[in-house]
């Protein structure tokens, strides 16, 4: 036997059978089953907040909302639950983002940090399908249970939706509805994989997670989302009541008129006489819309309308699953690829 | 068993600008307890990590097993690997961690691993982060163990332990070596315990491997002479590793064999591992690397000053 | 503390051949599974590891110990106890058989094959004189008593490295021994 000769490589790997991906499910399971457990208890308990707190909506919006409108219905409903109504909303928006970052934060962070890695990617089933079978479960399971979440948030919308309080498109209920939120999860958990990657701290991981999602999320609900499909254009007021508004704009004799344009305008309308039609009380006779249509400016309007929901949804559900599947690859990449 | 269990040539690992380990030249036999001996920062845990395949080299190549890639399948099943401080998931208890053990293996030999940890006395519903550093030691080690493994890498296994969960440790790591004849490959900076441990040296330092042989020929082929510090100059035809000198008396540790003829004047004695050990630490322009053949009367090789 | 299962082998290492009767594993009846002996380690004797075991087996030997038939410990279970490579255990055992003092049984073990050659008295009688000879003349030398053991250990040693890897020698196996020095 020499010391500096090299013999030829054996066959690659001849005959070892991978080792199987259930075996890797009970391993992923066992180690983030107090994660998934306390995600499970935390969205157990908005449900049953949403479920009872629905149940009384339904109620008081069968009750007094036929007809929409009534005096009855701005008391009993409207008044008594519309801003628990709005609250819950904007709170159920970081939910995907939690969920994410705190199954997602920590599955390579954790390993990273403590040296497990040593252990667990010298073991005979390799890295790269420890990261997979890591990876793909965990988001399955969060993408489902967000997908049955939204169900219950639907139906505890509903009474709004059908009050004509809120319309779909809203950006409160936009990305709570559909397949978004299930979306939005995915991306979350996406999100935190990957920091947790690069990061390799958990805590850092989960908040680096909290702080790219929002900023994704503010992004695509204030700015993004509309350009999805060209809006439809029109002039004039007649616009169904649920549609998205998404620009306002005047012009006169054709040409776009600027806003301090039109504020400059506005300042006669505000000199304008009013009419007096009780004791103290006046009336301007003319809305500033019409004020100006008077004055030879044309109202135009960009919108969605409501037909586009739907549209929407899968476009937004559709990118979002194709920048999860991205930042995943891209994390198993990067395990594939890192030094000790 | 005429396999190398590692094999390294023209092996460097560079973090950044700095080189971890440079031009490495590694042959170790199969049917050994190596001992990879070197001072911190020397690359021990740099090269452990290139041939269990957590790390990629920066030039040349490392294979396992006989000629395997490091890191690939075949490699991650027949190599276990023990990093430093033990890492174990500290919230799983031991029962748990066996069962993950075998649901990441091929090959898992449950009733040995349960039949270890009763006998040491580590209870299985305890989880791992409250077992003593000796429990954990052994723990990780019967987890690497029960994989039935070809060669069991230890990354500076027991330095952190007191001497009696050393001592254990150790004796649980040769046993296996006795009973399986699994191949050890350890890294350590503690020297003395080394003659009783390894029958395999090799010394890094400074990033390159500068010793590298079985213990027995490595001693067999080294003397220390001792005699006047007046002639300890004259030695130009003999390859001499290291002098400490006093006013009248010098010690050479020499590259000889028992029988080569001792200059007049002088007297030789052998020399222990420790000491062979600590002198080429002190002399980075030395080293000791097998030559084209094996056995005792190989010309000296490589031994530069 | 936890107390490892494990070091109630070690403990058993730190007896002497002489504990064998005092290790608690047997009684003075007749000897049952196992070795009679159980091999310590000095490690801070400077002797190499296996020819300490060698040593010891001698020891045992001319004590009385081991009786021809006997089983050496195996070499698992000396490796267990003392954290000793098992290549050194196996040299060990190898020249002790070289000496013709044990043999091993494939699949079994390594059984002692042979007693120590007692060497006769007149010979004895004759080693002792010449040693008190040379004794003399270093002592005429200058070398006081630490010089006589350095210089006495050295040549020893000497002797035993030139003579390791050379096979048979005279003196094994109650075969007539020669002169003495």
């Amino acid at each position: 036997m020499t010391a500096l000769t090299m013999p030829a490589r054996p066959k690659h790997d001849a005959g070892l059978r991978p080792v199987p991906w259930r075996r890797m499910g009970w391993v992923t399971w066992r180690q983030h089953r107090a994660a998934l457990a306390g995600v499970a208890a935390f969205l157990g308990a908005l449900a049953v907040y949403l479920w009872l707190t629905g149940l009384q909506m339904h109620h008081a919006e069968a009750a007094y909302c036929h007809p929409a409108g009534s005096l009855g219905c701005a008391i009993n409903f409207t008044g008594r639950y519309g801003e628990t109504a709005i609250l819950v909303s904007i709170a159920l928006q970081a939910v995907p983002a939690l969920i994410g970052a705190f199954i997602g934060g920590p599955v390579l962070a954790r390993e990273l940090e403590t040296g497990t890695f040593r252990f667990a990617w010298t073991q005979g089933i390799g890295r790269l399908r420890w990261t997979v079978g890591k990876l793909v479960p965990l988001a399955v399971a969060v993408t489902a249970v967000a997908g049955a979440f939204t169900v219950l948030f639907a139906w505890y919308n509903q009474p709004w939706a059908a009050a004509g309080y809120v319309i779909p498109f809203s950006v409160r209920v936009f990305d709570l509805l559909g397949v978004a939120f299930a979306a939005w999860t995915l991306a979350a958990f996406a999100i935190g994989a990957l920091a947790g990657m690069l990061i390799r701290r958990a805590v850092p991981a989960i908040a680096a997670t909290l702080a790219v999602y929002a900023g994704l999320a503010f992004a695509t609900g204030l700015w993004l989302r509309q350009h999805y499909t060209t809006p439809l254009v029109t002039h004039g007021t007649n616009l169904p009541g649920s549609a998205w508004i998404i620009n306002h704009w005047y012009t006169k004799g054709g040409r776009l008129v600027s806003q301090s344009a039109i504020s400059q305008e506005l300042r006669g309308y505000h000199h304008a006489p009013r009419t007096q039609v009780g004791p103290n009380t006046f009336q301007t006779v003319l809305d500033p819309v019409r004020y100006l249509t008077q004055h030879g400016y044309t109202n135009w309007t960009s919108y969605q309308p409501a037909s586009q929901f739907w549209p929407f949804q899968w476009i937004e559900g559709g990118w979002l699953l194709a920048l999860s599947v991205l930042l995943m690859a891209a994390t198993v990449w990067l395990v594939r690829r890192r030094a000790a | 068993m005429s396999m190398n269990v590692i094999e390294a040539s023209g092996l460097g690992k560079r973090y950044g600008s700095t080189w971890a380990l440079r031009e490495c030249m590694l042959a170790i036999p199969a049917g050994h307890v190596a001992a990879l001996v070197g001072p911190n920062g020397a690359g021990k845990t740099t090269l452990l990590n290139l041939a269990v395949g957590l790390a990629e080299p920066s030039a040349g190549a490392v294979t396992v097993l006989g000629g395997y890639p490091a890191g690939s399948a075949a490699a991650l099943d027949g190599i276990a690997f023990v990093a430093q401080d033990t890492p174990l998931y500290q919230n799983l208890p031991a029962a748990d961690m066996l069962h993950l053990t075998r649901n990441l293996n091929r090959r898992f030999d449950q009733h040995y691993a349960q039949a270890r940890l009763a006998e040491l006395g580590i209870p299985l519903n305890r989880k791992t982060g409250k077992l003593s550093g000796g429990q954990q030691a052994q723990l990780a080690l019967t987890l690497g163990l029960a994989r039935r493994p070809r060669l069991l890498v230890l990354d500076e296994p027991v330095a952190m332990l007191d001497p009696l969960a050393r001592h254990d440790f150790m004796a649980t790591v040769l046993a296996a070596a006795a009973d399986d004849g699994v191949s050890v490959v350890l890294s350590s900076h503690v020297l003395a315990e080394l003659e009783r441990v390894a029958d395999y040296l090799i010394l890094l330092s400074r990033g390159r491997v500068q010793v590298a042989g079985e213990v027995e020929d490595l001693l067999a082929s080294h003397r220390m002479l001792t005699g006047p510090a007046a002639e300890a100059d004259k030695f130009a035809e003999r390859p001499v590793v290291h002098v400490r000198r006093g006013q009248a008396q010098a010690h050479l540790l020499v590259r000889a064999t028992v029988d080569d003829p001792v200059p007049p004047g002088w007297e030789a004695h052998p020399v222990g591992l420790e000491e062979l050990t600590l002198a080429y630490l002190r002399e980075p322009g030395a080293g000791a690397l097998p030559g084209p053949a094996r056995g005792r009367d190989t010309q000296p090789s490589e031994v530069t000053r | 503390m936890d107390i490892d299962k494990g070091s109630t082998q070690a403990d058993r290492s730190g007896g002497s051949p002489a504990g064998a009767d005092g290790s608690g594993t047997q009684g003075g009846g007749p000897r049952g599974p196992g070795s009679p002996i159980e091999f310590r380690l000095d490690a801070a004797s400077g002797v190499p590891t296996y020819l300490q075991l060698v040593h010891q087996v001698e020891h045992a030997l001319r004590l009385g110990y081991l009786k021809p038939g006997d089983q050496l410990p195996k070499v698992r279970d000396v490796v267990a106890s003392l954290a000793i490579n098992p290549n050194t255990v196996l040299k060990a055992y190898k020249e002790l058989e070289v000496k013709g003092l044990a043999a091993g049984r494939p699949g079994q073990g390594t059984f002692v094959q042979a007693t120590l050659s007692q060497v006769a008295l007149p010979e004895l009688a004759g080693l002792h004189k010449s040693l008190l000879g040379w004794l003399g003349t270093a002592d005429a030398a200058g070398l006081d008593q630490d010089g006589i053991v350095a210089l006495f250990t050295s040549a020893l040693r000497d002797f035993h490295e030139r003579r390791g890897g050379m096979g048979d020698r005279p003196g094994a196996a109650g075969a007539e021994t020669e002169g003495a020095a």
